[in-house]
């Protein structure tokens, strides 16, 4: 019975979106965010449903094989603690930010003022259910399939406003994921060619060597979605879609695909040779230390955020990595860092882009003395900048501090290992002193000119900022205490 | 009454129509008498095939007539599911399309009675060619669909128009004479080895006689086949006629053109290649089709990027599409072969229906230079949505239909160890994506022009491209199960296997179907 509930409900989590991107194409603008919300709200709940039910539930993981060609599993569904969680966060940040947008698409909007179309309603909503998707997906050729229709919204959505550098910045992002999709397409051959079938579970029967490729091919891809070298130059680009969808890309989506399908493979292939460990880790040293320093230019708040993400996403490899030299504990810090890392980071951005909205602009150096002129934005903007830095009592210190515990605790008597982790830290370090820095400028003081003549902000903006900011706080409880 | 004559039915019907509407005046006779008999002739064709196909599939037995000369199996059925289908689809569209134009101007009386009696005779030609069991008769019926669609490739008489449909002429008939050499070759050998030498010509007895034959011969045999063959379906070397013509006929001819005909060329080639495997064993043939189809998927993909004409584009996108198929069966297995013949299928609709769609483009703006179209999606919504669909499913995005003869050809590839081939491949699928979002964020959005009149095309115009939509999704979605029974059946027609459940009993495809049975909708990636 109740697998039959949580089937049921990942399916109206998936398909229901779909369904409704079609009609609204089909349907008058003016019910378009009407419908999107409607359904996202439905979708949410179905997650959410999904959560309560495999809570209730003794068994630790379901798995329903939803289409099956003979004894072959193509399509299917795993319920498990990671899937659950993440397909909850992540279509449930898809409605928060879907409520968001329509305050922000407006002709009160001072960076960008114009009606939403159909397009950006009926993709965004698409990509919820896509979302939830890849995460239920217990098959390789399942994650593909999701994995490719992320792709398309992501292009329709970040060459939105239509220009010849969003639509180069979209293509961009496009083809570098489809070079790194090749990576998955080659994967399910192998897989199949190896084991005869596409169950994700089977990769723990596989021998050593063939499993070291699988995973390798599946890195590639991962790291092609989840913008890490040698793919990150999409995601600076993509800065150039609307705020909301930027929002979604780096907090709960697109970057975070890879990141999702990592953790699936990586909990189900069983004893991992050293050699993908390796592989991952040096992968997420190397772009850690890239992106730190690409910080320290950034003017422009977004493409900032831009290059924190990739750092972020570097931590979750990074305990990925040392999962596989035998620490669960940076496993599960990672699980947990996508979590809290979608929350915060989706906040982030929703405040760049109410301080565009309000204030026409979101350069730092023109923005000083926020938190007297809009309280709100400016608690936000402190919430995330923290939890993004890492600092207690927010969620991020939570999740990174259990990747570095379980890092050093695989790495210890490793000196290699260890120095990598030290590196990483000294780079958390740094970066927490580098958002403290860009807080004190923003935050405190007389407001700056643009932003004393702020206008007021749309009120499901700040409904979307009251949850956020509540879950920034609590996320990581919520996570550490399912996770166990 | 016998089966069997239903075949000749079914290729008397468009003969037929033709030979009435070559006779009757094209200034006297009102043009709704060539409609009428157009409609009547397309639809009976559905008629007659559908029973046909589904006959030699339930009874699992091919089926012939006239001595042997006309023969139909599981694997020409794919073939006449495709013309037949796509024949009723085009053909409705063209009703529309061509009154716009005599409307317009572009063509008159003459020419559109022209259209649809060389319409009809191009469809009596490519079902000659697929129902053919003599491999004389294959390449005489090759050559005719050239000469056929000369005429309708030239239709508009303009200049550009005049000059390739003489490339095409020159190109084509240069490319299938060495078609003509390997038939000879294969003849000639198989009237030493065969007892009763009137045999040598059909097919079916070349298949059973080819392991005797001799070895040397076979080879340059086959590759003068695919060579010559090939040009008809658009491989490299001899592909260059093909982006003038397809783009310079009407659209609806470069829907079957594209969609259909070149797909029967790859069923010649289908059968030379069971004749090939059957006598050489299979290295030889599929290191041929392997190298042709993976520079025939390059160079294609590289000038898809680079065109700026939109039904030039496309064209070349068949270019490379063949080049996939011909891939699919040099990666052999019966996984390969069956993605070979689902991507004929599959993209025989989608490209169908994109050229179908750059028509209504052309009726709409007047140019198929992407440069000056532009907000397709203001002029003419469903148009534009119907074109979205087109391309995406063109780059081969799920759900839609091209994406599982690709994951099929992914996985037969890597399972037969040509990983390269593959990666290329998949390169080659990233500039393909690239030029048709292009395409889309280009043409399809952006501002449209002021004085452009916003209102979208007519019912009869958007209905059949509607259909096709539909089938891409419906294939991409839930394959049906009749479909996936007819690609197998032929799968074990290329492989010479008796079993018809080739694909059930593979040692590495078994799992799939152990079951036993497929349902129908069960099918779903």
């Amino acid at each position: 019975m109740s697998v039959f509930i949580l089937t049921t409900g990942a399916l109206i989590a998936i398909v229901l979106p779909l369904l409704t991107g079609l009609f609204i194409v089909m349907c008058p603008q003016k019910a378009a965010r009407v419908l999107a919300i409607v359904a996202g709200v439905i979708a949410t709940a179905a997650t959410l449903i999904i959560w309560c039910g495999l809570a209730a539930s003794p068994e630790e993981a379901l798995r329903v094989s939803l289409v099956t060609i003979g004894k072959v599993e193509v399509i299917g569904f795993v319920f498990d603690r990671i899937s659950v969680m993440l397909a909850a966060c992540f279509v449930g940040i898809g409605l928060l930010i879907t409520i968001y947008t329509v305050g922000y698409l407006n002709e009160g909007n001072r960076e960008h003022p114009d009606l939403p179309r159909r397009r950006f309603f009926a993709a965004f909503i698409v990509f919820i259910g896509a979302m939830a998707g890849i995460v239920y997906s217990s098959t390789l050729v399942g994650m593909l399939v999701f994995f490719e229709v992320t792709g398309i919204c992501s292009w329709l959505l970040i060459g939105y406003y239509g220009n010849e550098n969003s639509e180069r910045s979209a293509l961009k992002a496009l083809i570098l994921t489809q070079i790194g999709a090749l990576g998955l397409f080659i994967a399910v051959g192998y897989l199949f060619a190896a084991a005869g079938t596409f169950e994700v579970s089977a990769i723990a029967s596989l021998s050593d060597f063939n499993k070291a490729v699988l995973l390798i091919l599946i890195l590639i891809a991962a790291w092609a979605k989840s913008a890490q070298l040698p793919f990150y130059m999409w995601l600076p680009s993509a800065m150039v879609a609307p705020t909301p969808v930027s929002a979604y890309l780096h907090g709960a989506s697109m970057v975070k695909v890879g990141v999702a399908v990592m953790a699936r493979v990586l909990a189900e292939a069983g004893a991992i040779p050293e050699v993908v460990g390796w592989v991952i880790v040096v992968g997420a040293l190397a772009t850690l230390l890239f992106s730190f320093f690409m910080y320290l230019p950034q003017k422009d708040m977004k493409r900032l955020l831009a290059f924190s993400t990739i750092s972020q996403i570097s931590y979750m490899f990074l305990g990925f990595g040392f999962f596989v030299f035998g620490s669960d504990l940076a496993f599960e810090g990672s699980v947990m860092h996508i979590f809290n890392h979608a929350f915060a980071k989706t906040l982030f951005f929703l405040i760049a882009g109410a301080f565009s909205y309000t204030m026409g602009t979101r350069m730092f150096p023109r923005l000083r003395g926020v938190l007297r002129k809009q309280p709100l934005l400016g608690v936000g903007f402190a919430v995330a900048a923290l939890a993004i830095a890492g600092a207690p009592p927010l969620n991020g210190f939570f999740s990174k501090f259990a990747i570095f515990a379980g890092s050093f605790e695989a790495a210890s008597g490793n000196w290699l290992l260890l120095a990598i982790v030290v590196v990483a830290l000294i780079e958390t370090v740094a970066c927490f002193a580098w958002f403290l820095k860009w807080i004190g400028w923003v935050l405190p003081g007389e407001p700056s000119d643009e932003v004393a003549a702020a206008a007021p902000l749309p009120k499901t903006m700040g409904f979307v900022f009251v949850v956020l900011i509540i879950f920034t706080v609590v996320s990581s409880f919520i996570a550490a205490a399912w996770l166990g | 009454m016998h089966v069997s004559l239903l075949m000749i039915f079914l290729l008397a019907t468009p003969l037929t129509a033709s030979l009435l509407m070559a006779v009757l005046p094209s200034r006297s006779v009102s043009t709704l008498v060539f409609e009428a008999l157009h409609a009547v002739s397309v639809l009976t064709i559905v008629l007659l095939a559908g029973y046909l196909i589904i006959t030699v599939l339930r009874g699992g037995e091919p089926i012939d007539t006239l001595g042997g000369w006309f023969y139909l199996d599981a694997l020409g059925s794919v073939f006449v599911f495709l013309i037949s289908a796509l024949g009723l689809l085009t053909g409705w569209f063209s009703l529309s399309y061509l009154r716009h134009d005599l409307k317009a101007g572009s063509i008159g009386a003459v020419q559109f009675k022209q259209y649809y009696t060389f319409f009809n005779l191009f469809l009596f030609t490519m079902l000659l060619v697929v129902l053919s069991n003599n491999i004389i008769m294959m390449w005489i019926s090759i050559e005719a669909t050239t000469i056929v669609t000369v005429f309708l490739v030239g239709s508009y008489q303009t200049k550009l128009a005049l000059e390739a449909a003489w490339k095409y002429i020159v190109v084509c008939t240069a490319g299938v004479a060495f078609g003509l050499y390997g038939t000879l070759l294969i003849y000639a050998n198989a009237a030493e080895v065969l007892l009763d030498p009137a045999q040598a010509v059909l097919w079916t007895s070349l298949v059973g006689a080819a392991p005797q034959f001799d070895a040397m011969l076979i080879q340059i045999a086959f590759v003068f086949a695919v060579v010559g063959f090939g040009t008809k379906a658009g491989l490299f070397p001899m592909h260059t006629w093909l982006p003038d013509a397809h783009s310079e006929a009407p659209s609806p001819v470069s829907a079957l053109l594209s969609g259909v005909l070149i797909k029967c060329a790859v069923l010649v080639i289908i059968r030379f290649y069971i004749i090939a495997v059957a006598a050489l064993g299979p290295a030889f043939p599929q290191l041929v089709m392997l190298i042709i189809g993976i520079i025939s998927v390059v160079i294609a993909s590289l000038a898809v990027f680079s065109s700026d004409d939109l039904k030039r584009k496309l064209a070349y996108s068949s270019v490379k599409n063949i080049g996939v198929v011909a891939l699919c069966l040099g990666f052999g297995g019966p996984l390969g072969i069956a993605a070979a013949l689902l991507h004929c299928v599959m993209h025989g609709f989608t490209k169908a229906l994109m050229f179908c769609i750059s028509g209504n483009i052309l009726m709409k703006y007047g140019t198929r230079s992407l440069k000056k179209i532009s907000g397709i999606v203001q002029v003419a919504p469903t148009t534009a949505v119907l074109m979205i669909i087109g391309l995406f499913a063109l780059s081969g995005f799920p759900p839609l239909a091209m994406f599982i003869p690709e994951v099929m050809a992914f996985v037969a590839g890597v399972s037969a160890g040509y990983v390269w081939i593959v990666v290329i491949l998949g390169l080659a699928l990233a500039l393909i994506i690239a030029a048709f979002m292009l395409v889309v964020s280009r043409s399809v959005f952006r501002k449209a022009p002021e004085q452009l009149q916003k209102k979208d095309l007519g019912f009869m115009i958007l209905a059949p491209e509607v259909i096709m939509v539909v089938v891409i999704v419906w294939f991409g979605v839930l394959m049906p199960g009749p479909l996936l029974k007819g690609v197998e059946s032929a799968t074990a027609i290329v492989m010479q296997q008796p079993d018809q459940n080739v694909l059930h009993n593979d040692p590495l495809l078994k799992d799939f179907f152990a079951a036993g049975e497929l349902s129908g909708s069960n099918v779903n990636e």
